[in-house]
């Protein structure tokens, strides 16, 4: 469960920037969530935030009902070590490390034994498709595949909640199509809560929910219904070769 | 703690082996450069200095000095009395190879080579008196003869002389020397009590270490005839082994009842070279200093620019919940990594190129040939002041780039 109340986020300079004013809402466990809005709206400050990667000028966020922005920076560091998962717009991986050595990452550093970070690793590599391309160095992957190598790494750690911001928007058509699927199947299966920005109308039926942003300020929710997410798993960004 | 190391060597690890090769290549280069540099410049005149004591040693005072003391007014008296019997009680102490007592007196030398004099040439220096057979287990005088013959208890009217004074044969000073008295030649010296004798030259020494070489000897007969005494000496030198340091010598030699308060090592006799060797000692440090320098603003860059260009990944360590420390730790094992193999190289060619190199085509210093002298602790240190140099080298910039907000060092 997030509930954020009162959020808000102003960039100091001469001239301040007021990104986010009063932001609140919920969103229970399990549940998709689109953030849409135009460019500057603020929705990847919110995510920034809510992801305990930046400080909010004021407010309060509570996550499973723990106060996180009390948290001291080490506490916050660990926090998001072991709840939280991010996958960012380009892709965000280590060059130096193969595909698993990415994705098992967190692991190592939740102190997991090797092999059994392997395992679990090269399981969920499995889940993103990717199991015949573990040894891969990042540069050796496509686009597609580096940010299923990044999903994998978010979810490794068995997150709480997954934040992504655009992901989908250095993919091409197919590998959108790849990416929001597996987004929703990880929701599905495994009960994820995801927190998804993205400015394309299309990728917010796979959400459950959509919160709309402008100029700062949650304008207005969206639920998704049944029919219409179906059928963009279905048929959304399918093309003619098939890539499932 | 353990963990974050593990996680940080992880990393090390993988930007050593999937890293520009080039820059591991060329940064351990650098290092490798720089270590060798502090080492074989320190050894170089660690060799000269080390030269310049065993020559003090071997070839001018041997390894204990004893000269006449104060007398009761405080004035220094000339010279040391009752010498067979001091000489007797030194020779009986266990470790003392020999002693030689000598006669010093400052002269003119007068050399007139067509002997028309119109080309008299002299040189101002003191003449000192040998016990030829004592002074064997000395200087050893003998084994250094250019020219001619070394002396003979017997003779009354023979000198050798350093080729410093007899000029030729290479000598260093040629101008302040006599500038070629040949072996058989005449040349009459002027003692400071007045007296005045003619002398045959009977040989030319050369040690390769210019303050023996500066030296011009009669038998102790002869200079006792010259300043009419019997029995005494200007100084004693002694000769010991090495099992112990002079040190315990001189506090043997009190036991023995050697009352001189002026009993010294070889080490005070330095005398002239003493600037050249606090010199060397400065120009090592100015040398450390720099390497250090090198070194270390070498590796900075290179994590520098790392950490730099890899700004928005440390973000993105951080962002899955990466410690500062251990992103740190990471940059300082891959710095302390470039150093270690930079040193590993270094003593590799320290040891089995640089040390052979030079005993095979050693140096020429004014005080003689020299090789390197790689001092122990002198490499401890150094390697001690790379290593230290290197994980600040790594730290600062990791620390720098590892502090910055994550957002910020994402998206730059």
């Amino acid at each position: 469960m997030i509930k954020v109340t009162d959020l808000k986020k102003t960039y100091s300079g001469k001239i301040p920037v007021h990104a986010l004013k009063g932001v609140s809402f919920e969103i229970p466990s399990g549940q998709f969530v689109a953030i849409m809005g135009p460019s500057g709206s603020g929705k990847s400050t919110l995510l920034h935030q809510l992801a305990l990667l930046d400080d909010p000028t004021s407010g309060r966020i509570l996550l499973d009902g723990l106060d996180v922005l009390t948290l001291t920076d080490r506490k916050r560091t660990e926090f998001r070590l072991r709840h939280l998962g991010y996958v960012f717009q380009e892709y965000a991986l280590i060059p130096e490390l193969n595909a698993i050595e990415n994705a098992f990452l967190p692991l190592m550093l939740l102190g997991m034994k090797r092999k059994e970070f392997i395992r679990v690793s090269t399981e969920l590599m499995g889940r993103v498709g990717l199991d015949n391309r573990l040894h891969h160095l990042i540069s050796e992957l496509s686009g597609g595949e580096q940010q299923r190598v990044a999903i994998a790494r978010a979810l490794v750690n068995k997150s709480k909640i997954l934040f992504a911001d655009e992901p989908c928007a250095n993919l091409d058509t197919e590998n959108k199509g790849i990416v929001l699927r597996l987004l929703r199947k990880l929701c599905n299966d495994l009960g994820q809560t995801i927190l998804m920005v993205t400015h394309e109308p299309e990728q917010r039926e796979f959400a459950d929910r959509v919160l709309w942003f402008r100029d700062g300020r949650l304008v207005k929710e969206e639920y998704i219904a049944k029919d219409v997410r179906e059928d963009a798993i279905h048929n959304g960004y399918r093309t003619d070769v098939s890539s499932d | 703690m353990w963990n974050d190391l593990k996680a940080a060597a992880f990393l090390f690890s993988k930007y050593v082996t999937r890293g520009n090769k080039g820059t591991v290549v060329l940064t351990v280069l650098v290092a490798t450069l720089a270590f060798l540099q502090i080492n074989l410049i320190s050894g170089i005149f660690s060799g000269a200095l080390g030269l310049i004591y065993e020559q003090t040693k071997n070839n001018y005072v041997g390894n204990i000095v004893i000269q006449p003391g104060k007398d009761q007014w405080g004035s220094s008296e000339e010279y040391i009395t009752q010498v067979s019997e001091l000489k007797r009680k030194i020779n009986a102490i266990p470790g003392i190879i020999g002693c030689s007592s000598h006669y010093t007196i400052g002269s003119v030398v007068e050399y007139d080579p067509d002997k028309t004099g119109k080309d008299i040439r002299t040189i101002s220096w003191p003449v000192k008196s040998i016990d030829p057979k004592d002074e064997m287990q000395i200087s050893g005088l003998h084994n250094y003869m250019l020219a001619g013959q070394y002396l003979d208890e017997s003779d009354r009217d023979q000198i050798i002389m350093g080729r410093e004074i007899s000029g030729g044969y290479g000598a260093m000073l040629e101008v302040q020397s006599l500038k070629g008295v040949n072996i058989g030649d005449e040349v009459t010296v002027f003692y400071h009590n007045g007296v005045t004798r003619k002398y045959t030259l009977k040989g030319i020494y050369a040690t390769a270490f210019p303050l023996a070489d500066m030296t011009a000897f009669v038998t102790q007969k002869e200079m006792e005839s010259v300043l009419g005494i019997h029995d005494r000496a200007s100084e004693i030198t002694i000769r010991t082994d090495d099992a112990y340091p002079e040190a315990y010598y001189i506090q043997e030699l009190r036991k023995a009842g050697v009352e001189l308060p002026d009993i010294r090592p070889y080490q005070d006799f330095i005398g002239l070279v003493l600037g050249l060797a606090q010199t060397f000692d400065i120009i090592k440090r100015i040398v450390l200093f720099i390497g250090l320098v090198v070194a270390g603003v070498t590796i900075f860059i290179v994590i520098f620019i790392a950490t730099v260009s890899r700004k928005k990944q440390i973000g993105i360590m951080k962002a899955i919940g990466m410690k500062e420390s251990i992103i740190v730790a990471s940059y300082i094992m891959l710095s302390l990594f470039y150093a270690v193999v930079g040193i590993g190289i270094g003593l590799v060619l320290l040891e089995f190129v640089a040390t052979p190199y030079f005993i095979a085509h050693p140096l020429l210093f004014p005080v003689g040939k020299t090789s390197l002298l790689i001092i122990r602790s002198e490499v401890a240190t150094s390697i001690i002041c790379m290593l230290i140099v290197s994980i600040i080298a790594g730290f600062i910039p990791s620390w720098r780039v590892s502090r910055e907000n994550i957002i910020k060092a994402i998206w730059g």
